[in-house]
């Protein structure tokens, strides 16, 4: 042999990690010998081959190690250690139950907090394109700050298509709301124009039809409940359904296609998609080249990203394009937003196809739910610290057979992670049952929480973990802390002068201030919201919608007979539905204003008031060149006499005649904006107006119904009382304050069961010292003030700290959800802190009552 | 002590441990009974019979010399004990009077 021949190493580490030492010796001797003799047989390799084979057939019981847990006692132990504990919270069923119960509606709010969070990040997210596709977004000065919009000039789409060959893709997106009819099915739908890529860029799959249909411009696509809706149940391809773009123009159209429901959470969706061509048969002026133009979206598909920043410098020359065009309204740059975080950012961009409406649940709620994390795991600190006085001879004799500090640190931890995990049983049935269907219901949100979720598993594991870890670290440390002949000697004395403790429970104390504010805020905010002046007088106002001219008037005419009705009035725009833009030059820059286009009598019918100046002739053409503007434009101009100036839209110049009262366009949410008033044309009468007599609001109503009815049985009616025109506000605005009002209850709830418990364990603590007391003839004030005092500056400190903290951010809270809110006053904050003073004595006093009544010698007899 | 009886393969290999008087270890008999037998046996079966057969007190064992071939290690030899030839008798004689009960006729195949 001329090398040496070895033992093959991996087979034989193997074989020594598995066979007990005692037998290693003979066994790997005999297979030794095996191998030895078979390398001179039969070669290297087959004694190679046969040795692993020896040592996976050795691998039997006779030839094992012996399990670890057998020689050792740590699972032993452990099933000591829950014994123990489950004894130690039977047998102290307060502690008990507010640190599960704490734990669990902390864990509970966690659990919907996490479904609320999965679902916002999941909204839009099953595009298989989310990391391809981009929106096309410009940025525009407006009134002299940058705006970001998800708008983009008509013709770029193309230009971008044939300029770029990194661009596979191109969408343009245009929606118009028009009027679609499928025999005695009449409503108005919102339209959406689009190339057929749409289709394969977003994923939208199809129920029935396939989606090269939207290539043929006499063919529609529905969504699936839009077919439901015209169609029921069947199957409607290849149904004719009709499409109203005004009244000269319509068009009818096959049914070629109809999508798959839309996956729950989605933002981007559509109800009737139609071949882009035919924008060009609803409005025959419409230019594919016209830079001045905007479309909703326009949507490229980038396969590599790296791409982007090419397309992105090379973008310049279209915004030459459209400033030559539009010299009102110049693009300052164009920019591109991804798909996957479309919905995150829409926040910042204006007028896109996806918008942002979870930003203040997307921020609030997470600090919620840790906020109430830390206030239940402040309980259990407290509550532990306090009551293991109970079980320091058990610890005692624990040290003294043999643990040391970190056994009982470990003993404390798996207690604690115990007693979490029944938490999170009873916050997972909790969140199920309670939370979950109340928030979603509140929310209008699907939100679920699905078992097969794999991340919703990594999160309980992490709640259970930080939770656990965090709310038993402290009180593990601590009470493991102290030496066996301490215990015994019984000089340990705690609990009373902790620093930490104070600090949780004053902690709990601002917590629960700041929630309270916020109720009592969010309360008045919902009263004064209800109560505040819209700028006009919404009630017993009415309004519908009019095809046209000729609609109007025989509206109007009919409208006119009815006894109900105090004065009408027809506009082009409506308060609260649709207004138009104007720009106004100015020397040195542009203004960007609302725009009213209305009648004479528009400004009584709404009540709308004149401040100074006049209204509008009820001949119109005596006041062609003349506006009304309200006092936010005036500010804004700085006009000392408003009447006196002359303002130019479109290279018209317009004579100010009148200054109305600021009012509220858009619900609370928006601030005033800067408006004008101007003479509408008759031909653009788009909305009439009805005052109602005071009491005939509902005949008013029911007669315009009617009348429409009469009149216009094809086309449904699109109007009701002015004062509904906010209905979706309102709601928000009682969804917050019932939010607000539960999360403070919690609050206030988990506060104060902390605060109980401590009390009750201080008191029990103090037993004998109390029974002395009494017994020496202290009455029920001097004990009441003895244990008073030890909360007395612990509140005080709290709530001085409380209340800048609440003030600060309830009102950085309602400046966030509201413009111009209602000034939050430092009387909210007060009553806030009267209400959570009266619980603190509540709480105490029902310490006081229970040791002013027990007797003094039962207290002594049980030392 | 589980049961005392003798397995098929326990037996052979107490037989075996009997037949090789002294030198009776794995490897040893592990040929042995191959080369006897003709089928083939894994090493491992002769070890867990080997120890399992000592455990039930019909084998005893003591570590031999370190030699060259097994790496510098020690074997264990073993040696049948009394119960081990009591079991292997028990076992021989149930076999053997078993056997005598079978009548000629059992094996006279050309009666019809």
């Amino acid at each position: 042999m001329s090398k040496r021949v070895t033992i093959p190493k991996i087979p034989h580490a193997f074989f020594r990690w598995y066979c007990k030492s005692d037998r290693y010796e003979e066994l790997h001797g005999d297979l030794e010998e095996f191998f030895f003799e078979r390398v001179a047989e039969s070669g290297l390799v087959k004694a190679r081959l046969l040795y692993w084979r020896d040592v996976m057939r050795c691998c039997q019981p006779y030839a094992w190690k012996r399990p670890r847990a057998y020689s050792n006692s740590n699972i032993v132990m452990f099933k000591n250690y829950f014994k123990t504990s489950l004894r130690s919270m039977m047998r102290n069923p307060l502690s008990s139950f507010i640190n599960v119960f704490g734990l669990s509606v902390a864990i509970g709010i966690s659990l919907v907090v996490y479904s609320f969070v999965a679902y916002d990040l999941s909204l839009d997210q099953f595009h298989e394109n989310k990391n391809e596709v981009y929106l096309t977004t410009i940025r525009a000065d407006r009134n002299g700050e940058e705006v970001r919009y998800g708008l983009s000039p008509t013709p770029l789409g193309q230009r971008l298509e044939e300029d770029f060959a990194q661009i596979s893709k191109v969408a343009r997106v245009k929606d118009r709301s028009v009027v679609i009819k499928n025999e005695d099915k009449v409503f108005y739908e919102s339209l959406r124009f689009t190339d057929p890529a749409f289709l394969e860029m977003l994923t939208f799959p199809l129920k029935w039809g396939n989606e090269d249909a939207l290539q043929d411009v006499n063919s529609i696509i529905l969504s699936e409940s839009m077919s439901v809706k015209y169609f029921g149940q069947k199957n409607p391809i290849g149904e004719d359904i009709l499409v109203k773009f005004d009244d000269e123009h319509r068009k009818i159209f096959r049914v070629a296609g109809v999508a798959e429901a839309f996956p729950d959470p989605h933002i981007i969706e559509f109800g009737f998609l139609v071949n882009f061509q035919n924008l060009k048969v609803a409005d025959p002026s419409f230019d594919t080249a016209n830079w001045a133009d905007l479309l909703d979206a326009t949507l490229i598909q980038v396969p590599n990203p790296g791409d982007l920043a090419a397309i992105r410098a090379g973008m310049d020359k279209y915004r030459a394009l459209q400033n030559d065009v539009e010299k009102d309204w110049k693009i300052n740059s164009f920019d591109f937003e991804l798909l996957a975080d479309l919905h995150l950012n829409a926040g910042g961009i204006e007028d896109a196809i996806s918008y942002d409406y979870t930003e203040p649940g997307r921020v609030i709620l997470p600090i919620i739910a840790l906020l109430m994390v830390f206030m239940a795991c402040s309980n259990y600190i407290n509550v532990a610290i306090v009551s293991s006085a109970r079980r320091l001879k058990e610890i005692g004799v624990r040290k003294v057979i043999g643990a040391n500090r970190g056994k009982v640190i470990v003993q404390f931890l798996a207690e604690n992670v115990l007693l979490t995990f029944f938490a999170m049983l009873v916050g997972i049935i909790l969140a199920y049952t309670l939370f979950l269907p109340w928030l979603a219901g509140q929310a209008a949100l699907p939100l679920t929480l699905s078992p097969t979720d794999p991340n919703l598993w990594l999160f309980l594991i992490f709640v259970l973990l930080l939770t656990g870890l965090a709310s038993g670290i402290y009180p593990a440390l601590y009470i493991s802390r102290f030496g066996v002949t301490r215990i015994f000697r019984g000089s340990v004395r705690f609990g009373k002068k902790s620093l930490l403790t104070k600090v949780f429970l004053g902690f709990q104390l601002v917590v629960a201030c700041i929630t309270i504010t916020g109720a009592i805020a969010f309360t008045q905010n919902t009263l004064h919201i209800n109560s505040r002046s819209w700028g006009y007088d919404q009630t017993s106002a009415l309004y519908t919608s009019v095809t046209d001219k000729s609609a109007f008037d025989q509206l109007y005419a009919a409208m006119s007979k009815s006894p109900h009705v105090r004065s009408l009035s027809g506009s082009g725009d409506h308060l609260g539905v649709v207004k138009s833009q104007a720009v106004l030059r100015l020397p040195d820059r542009q203004y960007e204003v609302d725009q009213l286009s209305v009648d004479a009598q528009y400004l009584e019918t709404m009540g709308l008031n004149l401040q100074a100046g006049r209204n509008f002739k009820p001949n119109p053409d005596n006041d062609r060149q003349s506006v009304i503007v309200n006092q936010t434009l005036v500010e804004n101009m700085a006009w000392a006499n408003p009447l006196e100036e002359t303002i130019t839209i479109d290279s018209v110049r317009y004579q100010v005649i009148g200054v109305i009262e600021d009012f509220h366009f858009h619900s609370f949410y928006s601030t005033v904006k800067p408006t004008l008033f101007k003479v509408a044309d008759e031909q653009s009468y788009r909305f009439l107006s009805v005052r109602a007599r005071q009491g005939g609001e509902k005949e008013t109503y029911a007669a315009l119904k009617s009348e429409w009815a009469k009149l216009f049985p094809e086309v449904p009616f699109q109007g009701g009382y002015q004062g509904d025109v906010w209905l979706g506000f309102f709601e928000e605005v009682d969804i917050q304050e019932r939010f607000m009002k539960v999360i403070a209850s919690i609050a206030i709830l988990l506060s104060g069961l902390g605060l109980y418990g401590l009390v009750t364990l201080n008191v029990a603590g103090r037993t004998r010292e109390f029974s002395i007391r009494k017994a020496l003839g202290a009455g029920i004030r001097h004990i009441g003030s003895n244990i008073l005092r030890q909360y007395l500056m612990l509140s005080v400190i709290a709530l001085a700290i409380a209340a800048p903290i609440s003030y600060t951010a309830i009102n950085a809270n309602i400046n966030m959800l509201y413009p111009d809110p209602m000034p939050l006053t430092y009387t909210v904050v007060g009553l806030a802190m009267v209400l959570l003073v009266c619980i603190l004595l509540a709480v105490i006093s029902t310490q006081i009552r229970k040791v002013s009544k027990s007797n003094p010698v039962a207290g002594l007899r049980t030392e | 002590m589980g049961r005392s009886h003798l397995g098929e393969f326990e037996e052979l290999v107490l037989l075996t441990v009997g037949v090789l008087y002294d030198d009776a270890y794995a490897v040893a008999i592990t040929k042995e009974i191959a080369s006897q037998s003709g089928r083939s046996v894994a090493v491992s079966a002769v070890h867990k019979s080997l120890y399992r057969l000592e455990e039930k007190g019909m084998l005893s064992s003591r570590l031999g010399e370190s030699e060259s071939k097994r790496g510098g290690k020690r074997k264990r030899l073993f040696n049948i004990t009394p119960f081990g030839k009591k079991a292997l008798d028990e076992s021989m004689d149930l076999r053997m009077s078993l056997r005598n009960r079978i009548s000629d006729l059992a094996f006279n195949w050309q009666r019809d």
